[in-house]
């Protein structure tokens, strides 16, 4: 996919420039691929896209100046496995990397310009793409419903749970997503990467210090 | 990898996936013109598990027979010889194909997309008339397995194809992406195995041309519903009927095949995913 020759992709915001943007022919953009645990904040005409699984990605940007981006993210397990004691053990230690992800996304786009009374949001993921395991795609959407409850932020539309992995494309500027379900033959690959940025947060636990808007 | 590496690398799978006898007796008898009947009941009979497999699709809204089929020589008789060759292929595909484990697609996804492209072939055979809906049923349901090989073969080149067609957004399609890291696609391994193993020539073609239909030698109609149904069928899978949500189907198979998109897309989806149901049980079962 050659870009035109006469365009360049837009000037990356500071502190993204290291996420992987190519030209795209279908999308008639730039456009960034975000992995899990990834996030990006554009003023530019661009797109950012990803591949979610029981992942959630949340598109939101300011509606008036059309600044916005996109997160991928989702809570690690709890350290009890147990489907229905989360709530109650580990909430706290889960729900950091999930408020970490959407601090981090609703601050940039702040800091750059957005004003949170004109925020709309968007929600996308948190299938349940392998059948025989718990449902974590339910948890990240409960925690990331709960959140944006809490922040006072009003989801604009949303396509979320179901079975199926998602492909979903979002342009901050005007808003508009783009969201196509992918066949079963990417299921493993997605849950791969999903687990290998659950392994990879394991690691790297968040330090409290996430700022407050 | 040139044609002999292809070669090679399915030679490798000989030692792992074998046919089941009764096909490759029932296909000899076929292919034998002083075959009887009587022969090909003989072959069928002296094998009970597909013996009863045999039974269990020909009393089966599969067929739907208005009366009960109890015996194989009625089960031949309505089904046709050839046919029942199919069937044996059919019935078997999980046993068969079971020694080529992989990592990167669950066995239950990806026979769930190959029996949805073997009834949206069937489907589509009935409508265009002119070629045998038993045949490209199996050719469906074989239509993919190239995938198999390559990801039990060479698991690291395939895993680097689907992150290409992930990175891509979903517009390479993944036999393209598997050129790119191979130089061959499973369409080229499916349809060299299906050579090896002397599998009829309708098969061979459709296996190795789904995604090439131009380059089909012996069956170019039945071939063209493949490549149509394979499109179809990730449409039912994914619950759409949106031709912007998956690869184009090429324009050059409507035309070989008399079909119309705007007649046969949706009602070939829906009826696909309602036949489903019921033959999930009768193809994939155990």
């Amino acid at each position: 996919m050659a870009a035109p020759t006469n365009f360049r992709p837009p000037l990356a915001l500071p502190g993204f420039e290291h996420v992987r943007r190519a030209w795209h022919d279908a999308h008639e953009a730039y456009a960034a691929r975000l992995l899990p645990g990834e996030y990006y904040v554009t003023k530019c005409d661009e797109a950012v896209y990803t591949t979610l699984g029981s992942c959630i990605s949340a598109c939101i940007r300011d509606r008036v100046s059309g600044i916005g981006g996109m997160n991928h993210f989702m809570l690690p397990a709890s350290a009890s496995a147990d489907r229905d004691s989360w709530r109650a053990t580990s909430l706290s230690a889960a729900t950091r990397y999930g408020n970490f992800a959407m601090e981090h996304l609703i601050n940039d786009i702040l800091k750059n310009g957005g004003l949170k009374q004109n925020l709309e949001v968007k929600l996308f993921g948190g299938g349940r793409i392998m059948a025989n395991m718990t449902d974590v795609g339910m948890r990240n959407i409960t925690f990331v419903h709960d959140y944006l409850q809490t922040e006072g932020l009003k989801v604009v539309s949303e396509d979320i749970g179901d079975i199926y992995p998602r492909l979903v494309v979002y342009y901050p500027v005007s808003g508009k997503v783009r969201v196509k379900r992918l066949r079963s033959l990417h299921t493993n690959t997605i849950a791969a990467q999903e687990v290998q940025y659950l392994e990879s947060i394991k690691e790297k636990p968040v330090s409290g210090d996430v700022e407050l808007f | 990898m040139n044609n002999t590496n292809i070669a090679e690398l399915v030679k490798g799978v000989g030692d792992l996936v074998t046919l089941p006898d009764v096909f490759i007796r029932i296909n000899q008898l076929v292919e034998d013109p002083d075959s009887t009947i009587d022969d090909i009941t003989g072959a069928v009979s002296r094998d009970p598990s597909f013996t009863v497999r045999l039974l269990r699709v020909a009393n089966s809204p599969f067929y739907g027979f208005s009366s009960t089929i109890e015996t194989v020589s009625r089960a031949i008789t309505l089904i046709g010889t050839s046919q029942i060759r199919n069937l044996a292929l059919s019935t078997s595909v999980l046993r068969t194909f079971s020694g080529l484990p992989n990592e990167l697609v669950s066995m239950d996804n990806f026979w769930r997309h190959s029996l949805y492209c073997a009834l949206a072939a069937r489907i589509l055979a009935t409508q265009a008339r002119k070629s045998d809906p038993e045949a490209v049923f199996t050719a469906g349901l074989l239509h993919d397995i190239g995938e198999l090989v390559i990801f039990n073969r060479l698991p690291e080149q395939a895993k680097e194809a689907l992150l290409l067609v992930l990175d891509s957004g979903d517009e390479l399609p993944v036999y393209q992406a598997e050129r790119q890291t191979m130089g061959f696609d499973h369409a080229q391994v499916g349809g060299e195995l299906a050579r090896q193993w002397h599998l009829p020539p309708l098969l061979q073609d459709c296996i190795a041309c789904h995604h090439d239909i131009q380059q089909a030698q012996y069956c170019p109609r039945e071939t063209a519903i493949v490549h149509i149904a394979n499109i179809l069928a990730l449409m039912a899978e994914v619950d759409t009927f949106d031709p912007a949500d998956v690869p184009p189907v090429d324009p050059l198979a409507w035309e070989i095949t008399g079909l119309e998109a705007e007649d046969v897309v949706e009602s070939t989806i829906r009826e696909a995913q309602e036949e489903f149901v019921e033959t999930e049980k009768l193809f994939l079962g155990n």
